[in-house]
């Protein structure tokens, strides 16, 4: 966009908010002035979820990483927190986790080169055990892989088992899942999966079973991020993340089986995305802070400040990292970052700068971690917790994301609930929609990506040329099948397996005979064979 | 020239579900009038199972992941329906978008626009 | 021409894959090739049989005919496919997206599937479902079924293309059952409530009972119920419709069903045939004549109409 096109330009945020030239008082909403009061720490919290802000606890610096064998995966993030991360995260393979598929699935074998491209291959609790070899599991954030809803239950038992076989108490043991919709059901809509009522059931037992077992341990992460990248905008990001909290929540309330503000407390931690429109990402974690609060009082009237406080990982925009120049994208990674940051949430990833070429080579990987470490370290962000609250235009911007997210999550509701809008592909087509408009208002020059629209390059002195893992992560999985079938106790690895699909028809808690089946070294396509034969497939509503 | 009744065979070689890029370039060849023939997640003898019972006039796969499972696919369907071009897009690392430009298959990575794409269709079928 | 479609003809007949899906594609262009090809079709009649399933789009057809299909191949049997989706009506293009869901069989010899786009045909099915129909059936094989385009209400066309047809519905559809009661009965000789294990399946069961009541006992659809995703009902559906196609063929009423579906193709064919003969008409001085001299007074409309015809049957003889 050159400058003399900037006259007839109108100026929108990224989700197509109106602009003015400039905000005053008298622009900020009453309701939301009113809120001016609270301090940070205070109910509704959109001024950030503790007084002390950074000063108290610097963000978490929480990089997915994961490829090749599962000691390729281990010493990859024994790298990264050798760098500074400060919390990991265990990125199983996606061919086999996914779709809980063993390496010789027909539909792995065709594809077996991809095998250990995006994670390690982790068929059994060995596996498992390996990928954890020496890592700090009590005094750092684990994250144990399963962001597929089908896929975690055996993620979570693997990582708890191979935890317990190290002497540590569970109930100790701090650290999270994924099992989320959004990625499950909505941006990576994978071969096979489980019905999303299927999926429900999963996640409330893991909230059940959490809530009896492992009281530090977050259940589920709900990630809008995998709904903004797949394409809502940020209030629909909003909207639909706390209507699939509502799902959670009211599974919970029907089965009476815990608290509810335990329930409340287990949604507390989730997941956006930050892009590239730095005020209004800002302000999307502002108002999620109050979204929450306001939620939890209104709908189930719980108030406790301890629930009501949402803690937020955020992780920046994969699909805004761009194949041309990829260099340029350490720079976006900084901005959104930046966003993420003067939002105020408590945990960040940024995306590698190869992101559109390739998994994350190591040098990329340290690019993520050493933006945060700039940011935290070099800008004196964290000296003064929610920087931009009190600006006429944030505060004005806050308020108007707030009202239209609720706007969205009420057509959510209209549209049956959130499940609903997945089962029959609304959700998707509001997504659609917006690619849609994207590459429209590319194409018109509208929306300007430099290296990508405007100032190409070919030639570019700065080629990347991506990274491609190891070779043999197929073949060493194959031999590890082949050696537990092998190895393990058969008539208990038989008996447990039964006693699996025997919990899985009659609808009591999955956790405790998966935590039996990893501990019996039950394989992760053996467990996906009794899913498939129990629930059947989900019927997608998309056609890629 | 008119696109009518040209079809173009749609599938992706990897199990990653992504669907957001395959989509929209489907949508835009639809709206350019093409027929478009999607399969999704395919193994390579699906891709010409469907090719030939499809009677395709391109064949447009989403790759990603290994270079490898990409060349496996395109080898089997020229082997079977030898007249029909390949194009494909997704996230090709540019050795492998050089590998794969040295098979004779036009490549289109992240950031491509869709008007290049559906011209790159109406001159692989023969319409431009 | 006409040598290399009959050599196609032939391959496709021994077996050849290729030359049957080329050899629809020559049926879906339509035109003077398209007509070479049904008159090889003419003496081969073959014992074929061909099931229709239409219904609301989201109701599952898809899923559904995946399911059927793993039970006609469990027989083991073989099967076609036509799939019939929307063209866009402005662009004239399609997505055709129902293999998705076939992706279990796609890759099997005894499956062979052809998505069809309907290329502006109302009614349900493509301009050239009827013909490749036939060309299947020619080429040996046993068993088509026919999956319409769904546009939210029941499709006629399939019942007069099709020996049985199957009408797929879901739970919570009391309304749209009130609505097309008509067009229900018309049409269905079995009724499957699919995605049972969804609300509102009683009262759809109940409305729908209550529509067909009024049928004597014999002629009166079997209502079944399925949960498609998960395979559950498929046997079920696929030995109603083996029940029917027997009921019928011992009654008489399949040769019956037979020659109405017949006529109705050749109808079809003739009311084109003729639409375009008039076009044609139209597009001379002979008819531009008529205009002016309607428009001037100088001759009323209904004798205009009847020299047009006259002169439609002249072009029309002339051709011959």
């Amino acid at each position: 966009m050159n400058a003399k096109n900037n006259k007839d330009r109108v100026w929108k945020s990224a989700s197509g908010l109106p602009l003015q030239k400039f905000y005053s008082e008298d622009d900020i909403p009453q309701e939301q002035r009113q809120r001016l009061a609270s301090d940070p720490g205070m109910a509704p919290f959109h001024r950030g979820a503790h007084p002390g802000g950074y000063r108290t606890k610097p963000w978490r610096i929480f990089q997915l990483s994961g490829f090749g064998k599962p000691e390729d995966e281990n010493e990859r993030i024994r790298f990264l927190l050798e760098q500074g991360e400060t919390g990991f995260i265990m990125e199983h393979d996606r061919n086999t986790g996914d779709h809980c598929y063993n390496v010789d699935h027909p539909d792995v074998v065709a594809r077996r080169e991809d095998v250990g491209l995006t994670g390690a291959v982790m068929q059994s609790v060995r596996d498992i055990d390996i990928c954890m070899k020496d890592l700090p599991l009590e005094t750092s954030f684990g994250h144990a892989g399963g962001a597929v809803v089908q896929h975690a239950p055996f993620a979570l038992a693997g990582y708890w088992t191979v935890a317990r076989h190290r002497g540590i108490d569970l109930a100790r043991l701090p650290g999270t899942g994924q099992s989320d919709f959004f990625l499950t059901y909505l941006g990576c809509v994978t071969k096979q999966q489980i019905p999303t009522a299927a999926g429900l059931r999963f996640n409330a037992d893991i909230m059940e079973f959490c809530d009896k077992h492992l009281p530090r341990w977050v259940p589920v992460s709900i990630a809008g991020y995998n709904g903004a990248d797949t394409g809502l905008n940020a209030y629909q990001e909003l909207g639909a993340l706390f209507a699939n909290s509502v799902e959670y929540l009211d599974e919970i309330k029907r089965r009476k089986t815990m608290p509810l503000e335990n329930a409340a407390r287990a949604c507390s931690g989730v997941n956006f995305r930050a892009s590239m429109d730095l005020f209004e990402e800002a302000s999307k974690m502002r108002a999620a802070r109050l979204m929450w609060q306001q939620l939890l009082e209104r709908r189930y009237g719980i108030t406790n400040p301890k629930v009501a406080n949402l803690r937020i990982h955020c992780v920046t925009a994969g699909s805004r990292m761009t194949y041309q120049q990829p260099l340029n994208n350490i720079v976006r990674g900084t901005v959104m970052a930046l966003a993420a940051a003067l939002g105020g949430v408590q945990s960040m990833g940024v995306s590698g700068y190869d992101e559109a070429l390739s998994i994350p080579s190591e040098h990329a990987h340290q690019m993520s971690v050493r933006i945060q470490q700039i940011l935290q370290e070099e800008t004196n962000i964290e000296a003064v917790t929610d920087p931009l609250g009190g600006s006429f235009y944030v505060e004005t911007l806050t308020a108007e994301l707030v009202e239209r997210a609720w706007e969205f999550f009420d057509e959510i509701q209209e549209q049956g609930g959130f499940l609903a809008t997945l089962d029959s592909g609304w959700l998707h087509e509001r997504a659609a929609e917006n690619q849609s408009e994207d590459f429209r208002q590319q194409e018109s020059g509208e929306q300007v990506i430099i290296g990508v629209t405007d100032h190409k390059d070919d030639i570019s002195p700065f080629e990347v040329d991506g990274f491609m893992g190891v070779d043999d992560a197929y073949d060493v999985a194959l031999e590890r099948l082949h050696e537990v079938r092998r190895t393990r106790y058969e008539a208990g690895a038989s008996r447990a397996l039964k006693e699996l699909e025997t919990v899985c028809r009659d609808g009591s808690n999955i956790m405790p005979a998966m935590m039996d089946a990893l501990e019996a070294e039950v394989t992760l396509g053996e467990i996906g064979d009794i899913y498939r034969s129990v629930f059947g497939d989900w019927a997608t509503p998309i056609q890629t | 020239m008119d696109t009518a009744g040209k079809r173009i065979l749609m599938a992706k070689t990897g199990l990653d579900g992504h669907w957001r890029g395959p989509t929209v370039v489907a949508k835009a060849l639809r709206d350019a009038g093409f027929e478009v023939i999607m399969i999704g997640m395919a193994r390579p003898e699906e891709m010409v199972q469907a090719s030939v019972d499809e009677d395709v006039d391109l064949v447009g796969l989403n790759i990603g992941g290994h270079i490898d499972v990409a060349v496996r696919a395109i080898n089997m369907v020229r082997e079977s329906r030898p007249e029909v071009p390949i194009f494909v897009g997704g996230v090709v690392p540019p050795h492998a978008k050089r590998k794969l430009e040295a098979l004779g298959v036009e490549v289109y990575p992240p950031g491509s626009q869709l008007p290049d794409i559906v011209a790159a269709a109406r001159r692989l079928t023969g319409l431009a | 021409m006409h040598e290399q479609l009959k050599q196609q003809l032939e391959h496709a007949q021994a077996g050849d894959r290729g030359a049957l899906a080329r050899l629809i594609s020559v049926l879906e262009s339509g035109g003077s090739d398209a007509a070479i090809l049904e008159r090889c079709l003419r003496a081969r009649h073959g014992g074929g049989y061909t099931v229709g399933i239409t219904g609301a789009p989201g109701a599952g057809k898809s899923t559904l005919v995946s399911a059927l299909l793993g039970e006609v191949l469990a027989e083991p049997g073989r099967v076609a496919l036509l799939a019939v989706d929307p063209s866009s009506p402005l662009s004239r293009g399609a997505l055709l997206g129902d293999r998705v869901r076939m992706q279990p069989h796609a890759g099997s010899p005894d499956v062979f599937i052809r998505s069809m786009a309907s290329r502006g045909h109302l009614g349900g099915l493509a301009m050239a479902t009827r013909s490749a129909r036939r060309l299947l059936e020619a080429c040996g094989w046993p068993l088509t079924l026919i999956e319409t385009v769904g546009v939210g209400q029941v499709e006629l066309d399939v019942a007069s293309a099709t020996d049985t047809v199957v009408v797929v519905l879901n739970p919570g559809w009391g309304d749209e059952v009130q609505a097309n009661k008509a067009g229900l009965m018309e049409v269905a000789d079995i009724f499957v409530i699919n995605k049972a294990d969804k609300a509102g399946l009683d009262a759809t069961r109940r409305d729908l009972e209550g529509a067909l009541a009024s049928l004597p006992p014999e002629r009166r659809p079997q209502v079944l119920e399925t949960i498609a995703t998960e395979g559950k009902g498929a046997a079920a559906l696929w030995q109603a419709i083996r029940d029917h196609r027997a009921a019928i063929t011992a009654s008489g009423e399949l040769e019956q069903r037979r020659l109405a579906q017949v006529r109705s193709e050749l109808k079809g064919m003739m009311d084109a045939l003729l639409a375009n003969q008039v076009q044609r008409l139209f597009e001379g001085q002979d008819a531009h004549a008529r205009v002016l001299a309607v428009s001037e007074g100088s001759l009323d409309i209904a004798t205009a109409s009847d020299q047009m015809l006259d002169l439609l049957y002249d072009q029309a003889a002339g051709r011959v």
